[in-house]
């Protein structure tokens, strides 16, 4: 296929799962639109973090912080603005504060970079936290405008849509290239003439941008929020972990993951809330051993090969249960000594 | 030092010191345009770290850095890659999971991209013939049969090339070339010696070169800058290095300065 091929490929998928979750709302039920609503929310996370952090292997932790303040952007405007004014100042708030985190750490790499925007996090968690409890003098915040479901809902698919919308394109562009060129090797990208503080910069702002967006939009689900429920570290780990699963480098890999992760974590976490959170651990340890390109780089070889390896292990361990291995041994052995009496 | 043309690349004084230990000390040198010329030094002496100043991709403690006779001192590789400074790294740096011809693109595409005749489309202006896209550069190096390949499938030599080719790729004015030559076999060598004539004599590119092997240098270059331990201790033609008394008690020993062994150079001297 050619390029021109992908993209259209790729433009109708996303235009068939778009069809698919609008239509939703209108046959399932209360609960499997609540469900989906997680789901697109985890899109949209994973999607835009995979867009930034996968090209260019820097792990960000990061995510929950501008979902937090994302959120707190509408609980203290919605009433003063309206739905769609209050996500884009909350996105813009977040991409000010990933311009300003990022001069600071993004010239860090692998896991000084993870842990430094993890504090990060923090800092701003307990600085939200200190503010509220000094200045306002309060906990937490109610909301009460609050816009319809169905409103949210179409909101958290415009910015699902959009977020991979904006991976397809991003791809095609030179701005991907250089991202791409960052996670190779980012001196001889340097060399090659991009600038790669203001890529960087640029593209953690992008990521942000839709984390902002996403929280702010999402804060009106839970109608009270305090620091902890949306500045929670959790949101940030398993956006990462959507993203690893499903494969960081892939278009459609956190899609797949998250549909898979929100179906498993509404159907396990109310029975059984141990093992959903082991299950996902599992997955995790699974594919970054068998399956380093996520679960999306699955092909019909992949399982060509996996069956190859189990086959011949099978072989092994039975020349080895058999003794066969053994006797090999030593008629190695016998034939060394005779040859030394030649 | 050269007065005829205005220097491609001006260094003045530059210094590198890595906590207590001064890599490169106080080191000018002036390249103009169309010059081939040899850095040697023994282990140590900090011809990579110059280089490493020289591309921005290292900012020097102290001197000044000047391209086109705009300062760049303190500024990142990229800005040096606009201003036409290209470089290869002594191990190959290629973009292992891109195809071959992917890598050549991608300098194309950020420091070697060119304002195109109409706006937005319509050729490149001011692109030497030999530079105008992937296929004509790997033409150049000789790389037209593995374009396809992924770069982490061709032989270290030809990732070697790669590199030349990618660095050509930034449409540079400036060659830096970090033992491009290492590891590789005589006939190898020779080839890659006519290669960095033809890219100086066609497209009249200033050639800085660092190598190991002495003999092959001095055989090619017009000038030769010898570094020992930071400091440059000459500045000459071949002809007058092999013979300059400092360098050879530094550097390059007897038996290189004794008249009978070193038929080649007499040629260039010529």
């Amino acid at each position: 296929m050619n390029s021109r091929q992908i993209l259209i490929r790729d433009v109708l998928v996303l235009l068939a799962f778009a069809g698919w979750a609008l239509a939703l709302p209108h046959y399932a039920s209360e609960f499997v639109t609540s469900m989906a609503l997680t789901c697109l929310m985890y899109v949209a996370l994973s999607s835009s973090w995979g867009l930034f952090c996968g090209s260019t292997r820097y792990l960000s932790l990061a995510t929950s912080a501008f979902f937090g303040i994302g959120a707190y952007t509408t609980a203290i405007l919605l009433g003063q603005f309206g739905w769609v004014e209050t996500i884009a100042i909350g996105a813009g708030i977040a991409v000010v504060v990933a311009i300003v985190m990022g001069a600071a750490v993004l010239h860090l790499r692998g896991t000084y970079f993870a842990v430094l925007t993890f504090g990060m996090t923090e800092l701003i968690l307990h600085a939200v936290t200190y503010f509220e409890k000094s200045v306002t003098g309060t906990v937490g915040r109610v909301l009460t405008v609050v816009p319809e479901n169905q409103v949210i809902y179409l909101t958290v698919l415009a910015l699902a849509v959009l977020a991979v919308a904006v991976s397809i394109w991003v791809r095609r562009t030179r701005f991907g290239l250089a991202l791409m060129g960052i996670g190779a090797d980012e001196q001889r990208a340097q060399t090659l003439g991009v600038n790669t503080r203001l890529v960087k910069i640029a593209g953690f702002a992008l990521t942000a941008a839709f984390a902002g967006a996403v929280g702010a939009a999402m804060a009106v689900r839970w109608t009270y929020i305090d620091p902890h429920t949306v500045f929670n570290p959790f949101i940030g780990f398993q956006t990462v972990l959507i993203t690893l699963i499903g494969g960081v480098l892939t278009l459609w890999g956190p899609l797949l993951a998250a549909i898979i992760f929100s179906v498993l974590a509404e159907s396990l976490r109310l029975q059984f809330p141990q093992i959903y959170l082991m299950s996902l651990g599992l997955l995790l340890i699974l594919c970054v051993l068998y399956l380093p390109g996520g679960l999306a780089s699955l092909r019909w070889a992949t399982f060509k090969s996996w069956w190859n390896d189990t086959r011949d292990w099978a072989k092994d361990l039975k020349r080895e249960l058999s003794g066969e291995k053994e006797r090999e041994k030593q008629r190695a052995k016998r034939r060394e000594k005779e040859s030394h009496f030649v | 030092m050269s007065e005829q043309a205005t220097p491609l690349l001006e260094a003045h004084n530059v210094t590198v010191r890595f906590g207590g230990l001064v890599a490169v000390d106080a080191v000018s040198a002036n390249f103009t345009p169309g010059e081939l010329v040899g850095i040697i030094g023994p282990n140590g002496a900090g011809k990579t770290t110059f280089f490493n100043a020289i591309s921005g991709v290292l900012a020097p403690t102290s001197g000044r850095l000047a391209a086109h006779g705009r300062d760049l001192t303190g500024r990142g590789p990229h800005r040096f890659a606009a201003h036409g400074v290209a470089r290869t790294f002594q191990t190959p740096r290629v973009f292992a999971d891109m195809p071959v011809a992917a890598n050549i693109e991608f300098g194309l595409k950020f420091a070697g991209k060119r304002r195109r005749k109409y706006l937005f489309w319509g050729d490149e202006v001011d692109v030497p013939w030999a530079l105008r896209d992937a296929t004509s550069i790997l033409a150049l190096i000789g790389l037209s049969e593995q374009a396809a390949l992924p770069a982490a499938a061709i032989t270290p030599s030809q990732q070697r090339l790669l590199e030349i080719g990618m660095a050509l790729a930034t449409r540079p004015k400036l060659l830096l070339l970090d033992e491009v030559a290492a590891g590789l076999t005589e006939a190898e060598v020779e080839e890659m010696a006519r290669l960095i004539r033809r890219l100086r004599d066609e497209l009249d590119l200033t050639v800085i070169w660092i190598e190991h092997a002495v003999t092959t240098l001095l055989r090619h270059v017009e000038r030769v800058i010898v570094l020992h331990q930071g400091r440059k201790i000459a500045d000459d033609t071949p002809h007058n290095v092999v013979r300059n008394p400092e360098v050879i008690e530094a550097y390059l020993g007897d038996e290189m300065a004794e008249p009978g062994s070193e038929p080649q150079d007499e040629e260039v001297a010529a």
